[in-house]
């Protein structure tokens, strides 16, 4: 499943900036900030969040909405960061989909499940790429399998592991069946493993397709124009839309690399830049400031957490990982590194992840109790585990100005309740080496990451640290109940049960602190206020975002 | 002499990014942990499994066949890539040189053939306007003219030529502002020099005209180290311009140069490496063609 590090802007001279532009100085967080106004650690979570912008009702001629760098390929099996997850969801088009309140719904398929073991995926009358040929069940198999191909060097392989075979059965029809129940799977192919692109077409272009000379074929509301590195990626509105009811109102969306927060921030407020899905945007308060700019903050699919990657030091005794956690000044780290766009958790995963049994999640979340400070008692509990003085090593870069800060609270905690902690500070560019490299993590007790899943499931990131296979599971971390809550909702086909699992597996999680959560950044979402109808909730990411983008008024 | 710098930048280059932190692989997938099939058949496809010296054999041997190789995250060919963004930076760079010759020798000359407030104020304004760094222009400006004024574009080139001259304006002042003060404040101490020599001071005895005193006298003499400065302060331009580039979001090959050298995609770094190389030695080269131009005693190629 699903599994990101961080992002690696590099946050140069902003605060510089920062310092210029606002005569004034920070300022406590804004709080009823743009549309989504989410108060830092408001206790029901996702109150104030909105999944979407109103749908816009006039044309617009042409935007340019920013992404963190430039994006790399528009092939779907090599997207797996923000530029290119961003570029492959505006144009293409899953077999299902996720809505922006992250239920899944019909995409360019509808689904039956005859049993557990078999997936029935029905083609829509009527889906049709581009260039007008109709979508087909050997289009939809070839993507797929190309998806599980290793030879490839795709980043998917993964999502496949229980699927035996994948075959054409009807002349709309395509059947997928298991090894094993697998009702994961079905949030994959609502997400970018799930892209539906023409089979002739990627034949034809070989190892071009994706790339700037090559081209691509796909089935969205906006088709690719250009893809020129530096001068971005350039979709224009599809006439011919297999979906009649929508027509895309933005004749032409560039997607421009803006690697520099304080670039970033000067386009935005000078019209320059239309839209940017931000995150962690040290220049927040200034954007809402802006007369130009609104912005909306949405559910996330993200957590910040700490990854603790041996359970050989301080940090093997659950004590100690929960005195740290208990430390920990997360309010702080909602203040300063996000500006107040992130929630005070209660869980490892961001309660904007709860896609399905939606009642079931919401109940139980609202029972567990919100990870505040509280410094007295998280001394006491290393006192018991006899851990006062020995010495933690946090892994972390300087350079990347996010992970520095919250590194920075964690010294804080550990130093407040008696323990010692050593950095291992590495470049920015070394700093990927910590999930990749066993190497790189000897010696070190944990490091910090902002990660999420494909899919609106707290299973779908939680499954990665918690199962023996998963692959952020860096130290064999094994808790038995945790472990068959999960394989058990994997194989449950009724969402709110399959609900009741995941919140028993979080709530043991929670306890356990594999993981310490830090907090839930939510989705930012800052556009210009000519416009409206983005998607704001992190479901961007993986499902057509501009299909309701137009002009306000 | 150029193919031999370029060979031993080439090699030096390489080296220094083979031996840089990070993994090419890891920068592709985005630390993502891939099967280790996928990993095999990337680094086979990259030659990222060969020896240091292999690695850096078929990247010369290809290049001297004149294909600079394929960059690892676009997927793309380097010469492509490189002439997408090459009239970017040669704009930037070249508006910057008009600015430093006109605006920066103006000055100079201005204030050192005219003693007085002028000449006060120039040299107070460029004292303070040579320690200004790029990347503090950059920010400055964009906050004055694109942000709380409004009169140029915060970012991007632009789509037609007035276009992107009025994109390049910002950044090709960012970029010209220290050189441009230095230059001018090296023409007016010649001047000045120049001025007080000896045979500048019979020439006014004898009261020959001021005109054809500065030219033949004054500006003759001084241009010479007007020329050498001029010409060191632009070839380093062409190295300070990532840092303006960057600022402004231009799709240029400072930039580039910047991204891929992060993410160790060495053919890349490799190939726009030698064209500014190239730039570098061929400014130098401009300026030493000048010399003899301006000065008969020295001659190209002989021994002084």
């Amino acid at each position: 499943m699903a599994r990101r590090p961080h992002r690696w802007a590099a946050v140069a001279a902003v605060t510089t900036l920062a310092l210029a532009a606002a005569a004034c100085g920070r300022s406590a967080p804004s709080t009823g900030g743009g549309g989504g106004g989410s108060s830092a650690g408001n206790v029901s979570p996702t109150k104030g969040l909105v999944t979407t912008s109103p749908a816009g009702t006039k044309p617009v001629s042409s935007v340019v909405w920013a992404v963190y760098r430039d994006v790399n390929s528009l092939d779907p099996i090599y997207a797996f960061d923000y530029p290119e997850n961003t570029a492959v969801s505006l144009m293409c088009e899953s077999l299902l989909r996720q809505a922006p309140d992250g239920s899944l719904q019909p995409g360019l398929a509808t689904l039956a499940n005859p049993n557990p073991k078999t997936f029935v995926f029905t083609i829509k009358p009527g889906a049709k790429f581009w260039d007008g040929h109709p979508v087909t069940p050997a289009d939809v198999v070839y993507g797929l399998k190309r998806g599980m191909d290793t030879k490839l060097g795709g980043f998917y392989g993964q999502v496949f592991t229980r699927v035996s075979s994948i075959t054409a059965t009807g002349s709309d029809q395509v059947t997928i069946k298991l090894k094993q129940p697998d009702y994961w799977l079905e949030g994959e192919l609502a997400s970018i493993p799930g892209v539906v692109i023409e089979k002739s077409v990627v034949q034809q272009q070989g190892k071009n397709y994706g790339t700037p000379s090559g081209k691509i074929m796909c089935t969205g509301a906006y088709e690719l124009k250009s893809f020129a590195p530096g001068a971005g990626v350039v979709a224009t509105a599809n006439p011919d839309y297999w979906q009649g009811s929508t027509k895309a109102l933005v004749q032409q969306i560039t997607l421009k690399g803006v690697p520099d927060t304080s670039t970033l921030t000067s386009g935005l407020l000078t019209g320059g830049i239309q839209g940017n899905y931000a995150v962690g945007i040290a220049t927040l308060d200034q954007l809402e400031k802006s007369t130009n700019i609104k912005v909306y903050q949405g559910p996330g699919w993200l957590t910040d957490a700490f990854i603790v990657s041996s359970l050989k030091g301080a940090l093997g005794d659950v004590r100690v990982r929960r005195a740290l956690s208990m430390a920990l000044d997360r309010q702080g780290i909602i203040d300063s590194v996000y500006r107040g766009a992130a929630l005070m958790p209660r869980w490892l995963s961001n309660p904007g992840t709860f896609g399905y049994g939606k009642s079931v999640f919401d109940a139980a979340y609202a029972k567990a109790p919100v990870m505040t400070q509280n410094i007295a008692a998280a001394k006491k509990l290393v006192q018991q585990a006899g851990a006062t003085g020995k010495t933690i090593t946090i892994g972390t870069s300087s350079q990347l100005s996010d992970i520095a800060a919250v590194t920075g609270a964690y010294q804080a905690a550990a130093q407040a309740i008696g323990l010692n902690v050593k950095l291992k500070s590495v470049s920015a560019q070394n700093f990927v080496n910590f999930f990749i490299e066993p190497k790189a993590r000897v010696g070190v007790d944990g490091f910090l990451t902002v990660n999420y899943g494909d899919y609106a499931d707290p299973a779908a990131m939680l499954s990665t640290l918690v199962l023996p296979e998963g692959s952020q599971n860096y130290d064999q971390f094994h808790d038995p109940a945790i472990i068959a809550a999960m394989e058990q909702a994997r194989s449950t086909a009724d969402p709110d049960k399959r609900a009741a699992l995941v919140a028993k597996a979080e709530q043991l999680t929670a306890q356990q602190l594999p993981w310490i959560p830090n907090v839930q950044p939510t989705s930012v979402l800052a556009i210009s206020k000519k416009l409206t109808g983005a998607t704001v909730s992190f479901a961007y990411m993986f499902a057509p975002w501009a299909n309701s983008l137009g002009g306000t008024g | 002499m150029l193919v031999a710098s370029l060979l031993i930048a080439s090699f030096v280059i390489f080296a220094a990014v083979y031996l840089a932190p990070g993994n090419p692989i890891a920068a592709l997938s985005g630390g993502r942990s891939l099967p280790p099939s996928s990993i095999a058949v990337l680094e086979h496809r990259y030659h990222l499994d060969q020896p240091f010296l292999a690695q850096y054999w078929y990247w010369l041997s290809d290049a001297l066949h004149g294909n600079l190789g394929l960059s690892i995250t676009l997927r793309e060919n380097v010469s492509t890539l490189i002439a997408q963004r090459v009239w970017t930076t040669a704009g930037l760079v070249l508006y910057a040189s008009l600015l430093i010759c006109v605006i920066g020798i103006g000055l100079g000359l201005l204030s050192g053939l005219r003693p007085g407030r002028l000449d006060t104020s120039t040299l107070v304004v460029t004292a303070v306007s040579a320690a200004i760094p790029a990347f503090v222009a950059a920010i400055v400006l964009i906050l004055v003219f694109a942000v709380q004024l409004g009169w140029f574009p915060a970012l991007g080139n632009g789509t037609s030529l007035v276009d992107n001259i009025r994109h390049l304006t910002l950044p090709a002042v960012a970029l010209a502002i220290s050189s441009l003060a230095i230059v001018a404040r090296v023409t007016r101490a010649s001047v000045r020099e120049e001025g007080e020599r000896e045979h500048v001071q019979t020439a006014v005895s004898r009261g020959i005209p001021g005109r054809q005193l500065i030219q033949r006298h004054i500006l003759r003499n001084a241009a010479i180290p007007i020329t050498t400065v001029t010409g060191i302060t632009i070839a380093s331009l062409i190295a300070v311009a990532a840092v303006v580039e960057t600022a402004f979001s231009l799709n240029g090959l400072g930039a580039y140069l910047v991204q891929a050298a992060e993410s160790k995609d060495l053919a890349v770094v490799q190939g726009i490496s030698l064209v500014l190389v190239t730039a570098f030695v061929v400014v130098n080269v401009v300026v030493d063609v000048l010399y003899a131009a301006l000065d008969p005693r020295v001659t190209l190629g002989g021994n002084r």
